[in-house]
């Protein structure tokens, strides 16, 4: 009986917890299908349209065929006698309004993300593994050493990199591009991925790879045959870490694209905030909303994965 | 064993293979590290001339206006950082790990993990608009209870600013933090906990002299990941102050970027770096240090 209660009161902090931890993302979306004229009105509440669109279809259940509706949110003067469908249409336009106009902003931005993640995950995977592969499973002269200098490349922090690394690219004349992302991503993402690989590949069994050697394999056989389709688990931890510090990377790519065209989703939520478009709170809403689906997505796909990797990726620094 | 078959490799392949790695590493990591000091030397603004000071730039920074309050402020969110990041995730780890089913202990790491789905920068303007804005969450609930002379530009107010920074994100539970402490938790032996309940240890007793022991390499490593954070970040000053109001939210990170890319005095930048990373590597080997000796701790009292 004790027990029982003490259960009930864990759920019950944890899910108090919780709560807060949600609220702000609630009001976001919330808030994300109100007018400004709602939300300057009252702070907290519901979204019009889509009370409005319940007591219609309520009506519509009490028999009823013809609604008042006003044409477009900010002609509320104009009502409209409409049908069901047109009414209900009327309301769906006012309430993903904000949607609307973010994902015109935002497709591109999310665009190149996606691609530049892609990219990046694809390059940091494979240069990874084929190192952590060279260092794990092969014998030559001065393998610690070069290990120990891949390893020491972790220490260098990204404060005191940051102007430099601009300076170099820009004398690169890498400004403004994909490349400006992906090659110092690459460079700085491998590290960690050739460390987890070559603690997986250590793991991996030892005859196995006598035995195939036995067979004739070289190691360009063993690594694309055997290894490669073994790490799967590896590589999907590395490719998470890997996309999760691209995602969220805001100062990188915000000094160095200057040209809309190469904004990614967190400079470019950003520089919306600094526009006017921020003038209308829904968009901005819709636009915090949109840009954490893809990553929500991908957590929902791989949870597994996912939690392994952002643990794993702690231990970076 | 392997060297039965090693005859047809020769350290050149694998040298060769290797070479994505280095090339990358060496253009993109070695160079700018090697810039940062050779800069740090320069008078270098974009599109001037560039004039070999020495180590005026160091000096200068010893008498740069910001210095005291810039690194006060980091001092202050280091140790605000550090009393959260010891406290709150590590007693909602303990809270989700009592949990007896075994299904709601994973449901709620789940939970409260999906949070860093949102973009960091977006978290960010979250909390700017929607907590501490002029008609956001603390404002609007201030006037629903009728209390109008309380609410303030939080961010803007010099009385509050360094407080809604420091609070924002809280209960502080989002995140991986409790990911990392639940782990450390559920690496406690069976034996050790029945060993204390048969002593008469329960609740937070226990938890104190048997739990937090026992998980302080995760504490150690959370702290220095907490340590390094703050001196390197400035990301959230700049997305929300700007470092103000006046100097009220500098740190040396948002200062060296506002030089090189505001003021455009890069070598006076990469001297602020070069400093930063000093006091990183000094806080890291001393902060390791310390880690080894909890391991050892925690071997022994396993």
């Amino acid at each position: 009986m004790r027990r029982k209660r003490g259960q009930f009161f864990l759920h019950l902090i944890l899910l108090t917890i919780l709560g807060m931890t949600f609220m702000p993302l609630v009001f976001v979306l919330d808030n994300s299908l109100r007018t400004n004229s709602e939300m300057n009105h009252s702070f907290f509440g519901l979204p019009k349209a889509a009370i409005q669109s319940a007591a219609i279809t309520n009506a519509k259940l009490g028999g009823e065929s013809t609604f008042s509706v006003a044409r477009s949110p900010d002609k509320g003067a104009v009502v409209d006698q409409v049908g069901y469908g047109e009414a209900l249409r009327r309301m769906g336009k006012q309430l993903f309004e904000g949607y609307v106009y973010a994902w015109q902003v935002l497709r591109p931005y999310m665009l190149n993300t996606i691609f530049v993640c892609l990219a990046t995950v694809l390059g940091v995977v494979l240069v990874g593994s084929v190192s952590a592969y060279v260092f794990s499973r092969c014998r030559f002269r001065g393998k610690n050493t070069l290990f120990l200098a891949v390893l020491s490349f972790m220490m260098i922090p990204g404060v005191l990199t940051l102007v430099p690394s601009f300076l170099w690219v820009k004398q690169l004349g890498l400004l403004n591009s994909h490349w400006v992302l992906i090659l110092p991503y690459m460079a700085g993402g491998q590290i960690f991925a050739i460390f987890l690989f070559k603690s997986f590949f250590d793991g991996l069994p030892g005859e196995l790879f006598e035995s195939a050697k036995m067979d004739g394999a070289g190691h360009w056989t063993l690594y694309w045959r055997m290894v490669l389709p073994l790490s799967k688990s590896v590589i999907s931890v590395v490719a998470i870490t890997s996309i999760l510090g691209t995602w969220n990377n805001f100062l990188w790519p915000f000094i160095t694209n200057s040209d809309a065209k190469y904004h990614v989703v967190s400079s470019g939520l950003y520089l919306m905030g600094q526009s006017q478009v921020a003038a209308n709170y829904s968009t901005m809403f819709a636009a915090y909303v949109l840009a954490s689906i893809p990553l929500l997505v991908l957590f929902l796909y791989a949870t597994k994965p996912f939690m392994a990797g952002v643990t794993s990726g702690a231990f970076k620094a | 064993m392997a060297r039965k078959f090693s005859g047809k490799d020769s350290s050149l392949v694998m040298y060769a293979m290797l070479t994505p790695t280095f090339g990358l590493l060496a253009v993109f990591s070695l160079v700018p590290f090697l810039w940062a000091f050779a800069t740090s030397f320069y008078d270098y603004e974009v599109g001037g001339e560039s004039k070999f000071i020495g180590l005026a730039n160091y000096v200068e920074y010893l008498h740069d206006p910001t210095l005291f309050s810039s690194f006060g402020n980091m001092f202050f969110l280091m140790c605000f950082g550090l009393m959260v990041v010891t406290t709150a995730p590590l007693i909602i780890a303990k809270l989700i790990f009592s949990l007896r089913s075994e299904r709601a202990r994973y449901l709620y790491r789940v939970l409260f993990l999906i949070p860093i789905v949102v973009p960091g920068v977006a978290g960010m303007m979250i909390w700017q608009g929607m907590i501490y804005g002029d008609s956001g969450f603390l404002n609007e609930l201030l006037r629903s209870i009728g209390r109008d002379d309380l609410t303030r530009g939080w961010l803007t107010d010099p009385r509050t600013v360094m407080w809604a920074i420091v609070f924002m994100g809280f209960p502080f539970a989002g995140g991986i933090n409790i990911l990392i402490y639940y782990a450390g938790l559920a690496g406690i032996s069976e034996s050790v906990h029945e060993a204390a309940e048969l002593d008469g240890a329960r609740g937070i007793r226990k938890f104190l002299r048997i739990d937090v022991p026992l998980v302080l390499s995760q504490i150690k490593l959370l702290t220095i990941l907490t340590v390094i954070g703050t001196v390197q970040g400035f990301e959230g000053m700049f997305i929300l102050t700007k470092g103000g109001p006046g100097f009220k939210t500098m740190v040396p990170g948002l200062w060296m970027y506002m030089n090189a890319f505001s003021f455009q005095r890069m070598g006076y930048a990469c001297a602020i770096g070069v400093i930063l990373f000093l006091l990183i590597l000094t806080l890291t080997i001393l902060n390791m240090r310390y880690l080894r000796s909890s391991e050892e701790l925690t071997a022994e009292s396993a």
